[in-house]
């Protein structure tokens, strides 16, 4: 075989190796975190300096103009508290109480990282928002059909979903501890 | 090993060495083409764009908070240092936060650490000639490591009757070169 067509192949088929591995890394696939707490994952160097190349690469496709994590901590769930990919057909419930912040707020993104549409335009549920039970707990359901009795009820399609929790301006305790702060669960309920 | 084995293992491994090659300078380009489409995206540099409460048409920007709004100045300092002002909100969260053409978040400032109630920025390019500036006590200066980048105010929307004070609060937001932006007073 002629030497320049066998670097041809080398270059054409390098070419494709090296950019489908950074689709499979990088591309596909949501924000990256390294510490995880339940099913919350979160990462310190979001949107900041220190980070390396490849949390700076998915930060930028899956969560562009995140700050740093002194000022905000993104926890991204992809999973149940059991493990189980959520899907938006099914039905779920985040329990808890308010994360230690001073804002905080628990967003539903599509598999293309937008908000998801649906008819009463509901995405999130934050502090300002959430209705409490006495004692302060709440309880949200996540997708599904509309709930009866309104009140707590995050849309998610009927496709793969993401939640994102924000946290604004942290605790002490979470900025330093993130893998161990108090956050919601968030549980199955049903399937259809 | 045969010397056509030899061949095959140079070839299998200069295939590998593009691969790597390529691999690596994707993942370091990324953020940039990244943040150069949405710097285009977001409107004309060196001005203030205020968004509309975002909801499932938005699409600038990936993962938009619907429970902020958000005014947005992309700037390019090739034209000169940038002087941004904005009213800060001290009701709720607010923040003014600026992120370079790698996407890095290299400054944020929020409402609880800004006396008063207006912001003003002064955004350099290292070299520049440094703006003539008057007097002001509350005046953040920047050091911007890219020519190119974003100012971000981010300000949480409490409820929705908060909204049209809100968002007339940062339709007054300006960015500019120092010459074409006014203090807030």
């Amino acid at each position: 075989m002629h030497v320049a067509v066998k670097i041809l192949g080398v270059v054409v088929v390098g070419v494709a190796i090296g950019l489908g591995a950074t689709w499979v890394v990088v591309v596909h696939g949501n924000m990256p975190g390294g510490v995880a707490d339940g099913p919350w994952k979160t990462s310190l160097v979001f949107g900041s300096a220190q980070s390396d190349p490849y949390t700076r690469a998915r930060v930028a496709l899956h969560g562009l103009f995140a700050l740093n994590s002194k000022e905000t901590l993104y926890y991204t769930a992809t999973e149940d508290s059991d493990g189980h990919a959520l899907d938006g057909k099914c039905r779920y419930q985040l329990a808890g109480r308010d994360p230690n912040a001073r804002w905080w707020s628990i967003t539903a993104y599509g598999a293309d990282d937008f908000l998801i549409p649906n008819a009463r335009n509901l995405f999130s549920v934050s502090a300002t928002s959430v209705v409490r039970q006495a004692g302060g707990k709440f309880a949200v359901d996540v997708g599904g059909e509309n709930p009866a009795g309104g009140g707590n009820w995050i849309p998610a399609g009927t496709g793969s979903f993401s939640l994102t929790l924000r946290l604004y301006n942290p605790g002490p305790d979470v900025a330093l501890d993130p893998e161990h702060a108090v956050l919601p669960s968030l549980k199955k309920v049903s399937c259809p | 090993m045969s010397e056509r084995g030899q061949e095959w293992l140079f070839w299998i491994a200069a295939t590998v060495l593009v691969a790597m090659v390529v691999h690596l300078g994707a993942v370091y380009l990324l953020p940039h083409a990244v943040m150069a489409r949405a710097l285009e995206k977001l409107g004309t540099p060196n001005t203030m764009h205020v968004g509309r409460r975002p909801d499932a048409t938005a699409r600038a920007v990936v993962r938009p908070s619907p429970d902020i709004l958000y005014a947005a100045c992309p700037y390019d300092l090739s034209k000169g240092p940038l002087r941004v002002t904005s009213p800060v909100n001290h009701a709720s969260y607010w923040s003014v936060s600026a992120f370079d053409a790698a996407t890095d978040n290299y400054f944020v400032k929020n409402d609880q650490q800004i006396n008063g109630d207006t912001m003003e920025l002064i955004l350099v390019k290292r070299g520049q000639p440094w703006p003539a500036l008057d007097n002001a006590l509350e005046r953040i200066i920047l050091y911007a490591p890219t020519e190119k980048g974003l100012i971000l105010i981010r300000a949480v929307i409490d409820t929705e009757k908060d909204l049209p004070a809100l968002s007339a609060m940062l339709h007054q937001a300006r960015c500019g070169t120092v010459a074409s932006v006014a203090r807030l007073r």
